[in-house]
């Protein structure tokens, strides 16, 4: 629950804590199996995220806790939640500034401008998922911004799976508290939300903009009928998967999009090791996945 | 910039009464770091610092810091440079001394930003070299912290036109470079070529120094140009630029100065960039401690 995450950010984590080198190899561990990677800049929340689960499963040390992470039978279930508890309170509406940032300054820009050229007036985005909607309707609301400026005229479409049938009923509703909406800018605030007791509706200008549907990643028949995609939204999802079941879901993905399509991950997510027919690109502050014309080979391996 | 052009620059800047000149500390410094590390003389580095008072209480308060702080308080220099270990107290020695430069109300850049950004491109650069097996790191960190010298020539000697360029890069939100060049008809790499001559840096630093925005097609200069090229790309994109949004995308691995990196060092083609960007955030931390010691007076 996003209350939680709160309690614990205010939880302070002593300097010497932060030391142990066990943490290094729990973080190396996560992102070998994940591709989320803990910077060390940001350890605190390593450790404080660990040491939620160190007592839930009665660790009294790094070092046993590391045990406990590697042994069976317990390795899968507790790694998944320990990823739980990493990705704990981070959806949220405008979760990723950069990556906001970088889709309106940048992806969208450049999308335009091939489209353009070819006289096809129209984005197609997907949040591959969505959980309870945050990422669908921040989406909406930036498209909605930009169809008033600068993409005057242009159609967009905005698709939002997710497994959980509960997260899309709730999604649709498209209800957050105070939490879920505390990044949202004051003005986009002010425009595409209504107050709703304690906590904020999304407003009716913004909710037929978004389909949700229930889709499991897994299933290959569904996943094939997902194409001409331009933008790919798929955060902290695929750090569940395994090395197979990644590699599969982002073959899929890459197929969905259009070339010259993006693919977002979470802020701190990597495909190293899944695929090379992507190529990561940087914007300030944010990474993504861009499709090329033609699957290149990796430079230097001709 | 034909020859010509770059002597007439050249005599424009070197003839100004307020070309920086370089600090007292930085010559005998820079001579006994151009050797390799395991000849160092700590002693004579202790000896450097203590001539400077300021540097020296600045050494013991970073000693002393959260970063570094342990249990017993550190009092003495010798006690502080060894704590610290040489090469941050190289480091606090050059951003210091490089501060002072110019004076203070002469900054046309904030100077934690200026600093924030050398710092963090010259740890990126010394993290580059490492990964490739560049046989001199110290000499990639070096090439790193002083890349954008030029800043502070054109800060000094054509402060008025410099303020409009940069204030034309931040609002168009440009490279730098490009904003002097519509502007001023030479950039800060072209003066920072200048300066370098003028405190006779060796050739190596000189070529990074001028060449690390335009690195030349085929690339000029060798590896060091490459990685003082992309170091200054990565941090400008992590959070550790001019202090403005620059919209652009960069992909690394078709960059001409990574493909030309590739071919000089084939083990980068394996390098996990999404991580290797992930641990650029771990610099903020250093960078700021560096930094804050050296502007809080």
């Amino acid at each position: 629950m996003p209350i939680d995450s709160t309690v614990l950010a205010n939880e302070r984590v002593p300097v010497d804590a932060l030391t142990d080198p066990v943490w290094t190899r729990i973080r190396d561990l996560i992102y070998q199996v994940s591709g989320i990677y803990q910077a060390e800049n940001k350890f605190h929340l390593l450790v404080r995220r660990c040491n939620v689960r160190m007592k839930a499963v009665g660790s009294r040390t790094p070092r046993e806790y590391l045990d406990f992470l590697t042994e069976r039978p317990n390795r899968d279930a507790e790694m998944r939640n320990l990823l739980n508890e990493i990705t704990i309170g981070e959806t949220c509406l405008f979760r990723s500034m950069p990556q906001v940032e970088a889709l309106r300054k940048v992806v969208i820009p450049s999308l335009a401008e091939v489209k353009r050229k070819l006289s096809y007036t129209k984005l197609r985005f997907w949040s591959a998922g969505c959980s309870t909607g945050e990422e669908s309707y921040t989406l909406a609301m930036i498209m909605l911004e930009e169809s008033q400026k600068t993409l005057k005229g242009w159609t967009f479409e905005i698709m939002a799976t997710d497994l959980n049938e509960r997260s899309i009923a709730k999604a649709q509703e498209g209800i957050y508290n105070d939490y879920a909406v505390r990044n949202v800018p004051p003005d986009f605030k002010k425009k595409y939300f209504t107050q709703a007791g304690s906590n904020f509706r999304v407003a009716d200008c913004v909710r037929p903009l978004v389909t949700f549907s229930r889709l499991n990643m897994l299933d290959d028949s569904k996943m094939l009928f997902m194409r001409g995609i331009d933008v790919i939204f798929c955060c902290n999802v695929l750090i569940y998967f395994d090395g197979k079941s990644k590699t599969r879901t982002v073959n899929h993905f890459y197929n969905a999009l259009m070339t010259n399509g993006y693919f977002f991950l979470g802020q701190s997510e990597s495909l190293y090791g899944i695929t090379e027919k992507f190529h990561l690109v940087h914007f300030p502050g944010a990474t993504a996945y861009w499709k090329p014309n033609e699957p290149v080979l990796k430079a230097g391996s001709a | 910039m034909t020859m010509e052009t770059f002597d007439r620059l050249r005599s424009r800047i070197t003839s100004i009464d307020s070309m920086p000149t370089i600090p007292v500390i930085l010559r005998p410094l820079l001579r006994c770091l151009d050797q390799p590390v395991e000849q160092i003389d700590i002693t004579r580095i202790v000896e450097l610092i203590s001539y400077d008072k300021t540097i020296a209480a600045q050494c013991v308060r970073m000693a002393n810091s959260a970063l570094f702080g342990r249990h017993k308080q550190v009092e003495s220099v010798r006690t502080a440079v060894m704590n610290l270990g040489m090469w941050r107290v190289r480091d606090l020695l050059f951003s210091n001394s490089l501060s002072q430069v110019i004076p203070a109300n002469r900054w046309i850049v904030d100077p934690t930003v200026f600093w924030r950004h050398s710092l963090g491109v010259a740890l990126v650069c010394r993290k580059f070299a490492e990964i490739l097996g560049y046989p001199d790191t110290e000499k990639a960190y070096l090439a790193g912290l002083l890349h954008d010298i030029g800043i502070l020539v054109n800060s000094m000697v054509a402060p008025e036109e410099f303020r409009a360029a940069f204030s034309k890069a931040t609002r168009e939100q440009i490279a730098l470079d490009e904003a002097e060049r519509a502007t001023m008809g030479f950039t800060h790499c072209d003066s920072g070529r200048v300066l370098a001559e003028a405190w006779k840096i060796t050739p190596d630093l000189i070529q990074a120094i001028e060449l690390h925005h335009d690195i030349g097609d085929p690339v000029r200069g060798g590896p060091l140009v490459a990685m003082v090229h992309l170091s200054d790309l990565l941090c400008r994109l992590r959070g550790l630029g001019y202090g403005y949004y620059e919209p652009r995308q960069v992909d690394f691995a078709n960059e001409r100065g990574w493909l030309y990196l590739v071919m000089q060092f084939p083990n980068l083609a394996d390098l996990d960039l999404a991580r290797f960007t992930f641990t650029l955030d771990e610099y903020a931390k250093e960078v700021e401690e560096l930094v804050s010691t050296v502007f809080t007076r």
